[in-house]
């Protein structure tokens, strides 16, 4: 069950990551002319439109990983400590501490794309924008450098 | 919308502020732990395997944030216009990098 469980993880972050890539590139890059490349098509998107999946995918990643963070805890986690793999076991106690805070900024993620003044409010937009893709590249990274440690279903 | 205005830019600099006091004083509102399924209240050991903070922690975060950002969102509009909204994401940053630097030791051995 906990395999099925990491690979749904997995597949939900990577969903996270795509949509707030896009949007991270968007609203520091957007296109100033008719997008040809892969990277100008890229950073074309309607960013709007991914503020709520990207708030119920960074919610279903974050319940899903506190659930198998569970499994971590009283398996995965002593091997790292056995092995002394310091470096991937604290970046994986940043991990969770990063996306515990990355929970705590998305009611003003939402607000600064949704509301009627957020045109006043770009910087602070893209800012938030680029702390959650932060979290989302740092979670999505370590996580699969401490799966690796072990491998699936070890 | 003025009201969740200064909800949202007041819980994400107090949420992060009461994460990482919180973590550093261990203020979990409950603990979990994880070999045996159970809950209890504040800081209850386990009686058997590791004791889990983290989601008490973040109980801790989330409430108490919520409760300083709901009673902010009352005060008057003049007051809250005055609130940088460069908190909401500077707090963030700067308690992501106080965790960097705090667990450093682990990319030093």
């Amino acid at each position: 069950m906990w395999i099925v469980l990491l690979i749904t993880h997995s597949l939900l972050a990577f969903l996270l990551l795509g949509a707030i890539t896009h949007q991270t590139l968007s609203v520091w890059a957007p296109p100033r002319s008719k997008p040809g490349s892969f990277l100008a098509r890229a950073r074309a998107v309607p960013s709007t439109s991914y503020v709520t999946a990207v708030i119920v995918l960074y919610l279903l990643t974050a319940i899903m990983g506190g659930y198998i963070y569970t499994n971590y805890r009283i398996a995965a986690r002593f091997t790292l400590e056995q092995g002394h793999f310091w470096k991937t076991f604290g970046a994986f106690e940043l991990k969770e501490h990063f996306i515990a805070l990355g929970l705590g900024v998305l009611p003003a993620y939402w607000y600064v794309w949704k509301s009627p003044d957020a045109a006043a409010l770009t910087h602070t937009r893209n800012m938030l924008t680029t702390v959650l893709a932060f979290v989302g590249w740092w979670g999505f990274l370590v996580g699969h450098l401490t799966n690796n440690v072990r491998g699936l279903g070890t | 919308m003025i009201r969740f205005r200064t909800f949202a830019i007041v819980f994400a600099p107090a949420y992060a502020v009461l994460y990482a006091l919180a973590v550093f004083n261990n203020w979990a509102l409950f603990t979990y732990a994880p070999a045996t399924g159970e809950f209890g209240p504040l800081l209850t050991p386990a009686t058997a395997g590791p004791s889990m903070y983290w989601y008490g922690w973040i109980a801790t975060a989330a409430l108490g944030g919520g409760a300083l950002a709901g009673l902010c969102a009352f005060l008057p509009e003049s007051v809250t216009r005055r609130m940088p909204a460069c908190l909401t994401w500077g707090v963030p940053i700067v308690v992501i990098l106080v965790f960097g630097y705090l667990l450093r030791g682990y990319f030093l051995r």
